[in-house]
């Protein structure tokens, strides 16, 4: 089914747009939380170094994972305790917070949205958009309160 | 190079998203207070709104910036932009791998939590909102792409199936990091429920609503923000790896039970490709 088709991945096309979105985050990361620039730009660099072997791993591994989840794995299998190179890793990466990484892509996603979404938007009506408030206040509230339950049966 | 001509070419979008992110860092995160906690304002809601403000398919004033064709090659830009912030979770996972592995089976169940949109969104939609078919493709799941996918195999998307689920997934992009954002800062002020559970649940929907999550979050417990962050990435992650399976094999066949049983009387045989044979729910849509 469609959903299993393996998208094909232009790795010199995602280079050249990660090291825009680099940039932006950089300047972010600079004048948000105002975290230092030459560390803020090392901490970048290797955050794109793992997007970049994610990217590498969901294009030529032979089974399909879709690239946010190699980049993922990346990112979490060479942090491990006792990788080599680990603690110089993580220390990098803490240079970048977190929550300014996504605010370029929300900027991009506010401009993309396109007239047949906006067209969707208006037909589907009022009921569609209440209905979709209560499906992710379920989701969110179904996921938060079995999480709450098991951490509480665990005494964790 | 190829590849760098065309990212230059958009270079009047890049220099747009630049501002819009100069804009909202500097603005920063602005507390609410409300009743029962507090409601925070993170700069990604601003940078997605001045984006939808400078979209020539919003306002008129977007169509001074830029044209069409730049708005059509934003959207692959997202899936790109957001590949930084995935990279910084999984590397705040990995140092927290006991914490994550104690948590374990919390995380796994809450995966089927998924399946909450089902309990509280499908029967408002039937019995109170009186919607058709459009139910099943809106409420099986929170509507992002391997769901799309799901409802245009087994239905296509000009199905009534197919509407409800483009709506909700239309709707989440518009306004899910709003409604993620204020559920979490609202849940984790008022402190019924734990917020190692709070922060697991941020992991169910879209990048930039665990962004927004999250950022909500580890803004009302500052102490936990590395355990907050590794849930929720270990979360999503989760999300990524059962999620398409869940809706295939669990949510969907639940919705068209719980569709059967509610409407069973009324609405026989239906299929998606349906119209003719059923006066009753007709009648509802008018």
């Amino acid at each position: 089914m469609s959903a299993i088709t393996r998208p094909h991945i232009d790795m010199s096309e995602h280079a050249a747009v990660l090291f825009v979105v680099s940039i932006l985050c950089l300047v972010a990361n600079t004048v948000g939380p105002g975290n230092p620039v030459v560390a803020g730009l090392i901490g970048m660099a290797v955050l794109y170094a793992i997007v970049m072997a994610g990217l590498a791993l969901a294009k030529w591994m032979p089974f399909y994972l879709p690239s946010v989840a190699w980049i993922s794995i990346v990112g979490i299998v060479i942090t491990l305790p006792g990788m080599p190179g680990q603690e110089w890793i993580v220390a990098q990466t803490e240079a970048v917070n977190f929550l300014i990484l996504a605010t370029p892509c929300l900027a991009y996603a506010g401009l993309a949205i396109a007239r047949n979404e906006i067209e969707i938007a208006k037909t589907s009506g009022w009921r569609i958009a209440l209905v979709a408030v209560f499906v992710l206040a379920g989701t969110y509230l179904g996921s938060a309160v079995i999480a709450h339950l098991v951490l509480s049966l665990q005494g964790a | 190079m190829e590849a760098v001509r065309k990212v230059a070419s958009l270079w009047r979008l890049h220099v747009l998203v630049l501002a819009f992110t100069i804009a909202a860092e500097l603005v920063g995160i602005v507390k609410i207070p409300i009743g029962i906690g507090a409601i925070l304002l993170l700069p990604l809601l601003y940078s997605f709104v001045l984006g939808l403000l400078a979209n020539p398919n919003i306002t008129a004033l977007g169509r001074k910036f830029i044209g069409s064709d730049e708005v059509k090659a934003a959207t692959p830009l997202i899936v790109i932009a957001i590949m930084p912030f995935i990279a910084k979770f999984g590397t705040t996972i990995g140092p927290a791998i006991d914490k994550i592995i104690s948590a374990g089976p919390a995380l796994l169940a809450q995966e089927i939590g998924n399946l909450g949109t089902i309990i509280l969104a499908f029967p408002i939609a039937v019995l109170v909102l009186r919607m058709g078919r459009e139910a099943i493709g809106a409420t099986f799941s929170i509507a992002r792409e391997p769901n799309i996918a799901i409802i245009a195999d087994r239905y296509t998307l000009k199905s009534k199936e197919g509407a409800g689920v483009l709506g909700v997934y239309v709707v989440g992009t518009l306004a899910g990091t709003f409604i993620f954002a204020v559920m979490a800062s609202v849940l984790a002020t008022a402190g019924i429920l734990d917020v190692r559970a709070l922060a697991m649940a941020c992991g169910v929907g879209s990048g930039s609503m665990m962004a927004a999550c999250t950022g909500a979050l580890t803004n009302a417990v500052p102490s936990m923000e590395d355990e907050i962050v590794a849930l929720a990435g270990a979360s999503n992650l989760l999300t990524y790896a059962t999620g398409l399976y869940v809706g295939l094999f669990i949510a969907l066949p639940m919705v068209n039970w719980a569709y059967r049983i509610l409407r069973g009387s009324e609405d026989e045989g239906a299929s998606g490709t349906d119209g003719a044979a059923k006066p009753a729910t007709n009648k509802q849509e008018g």
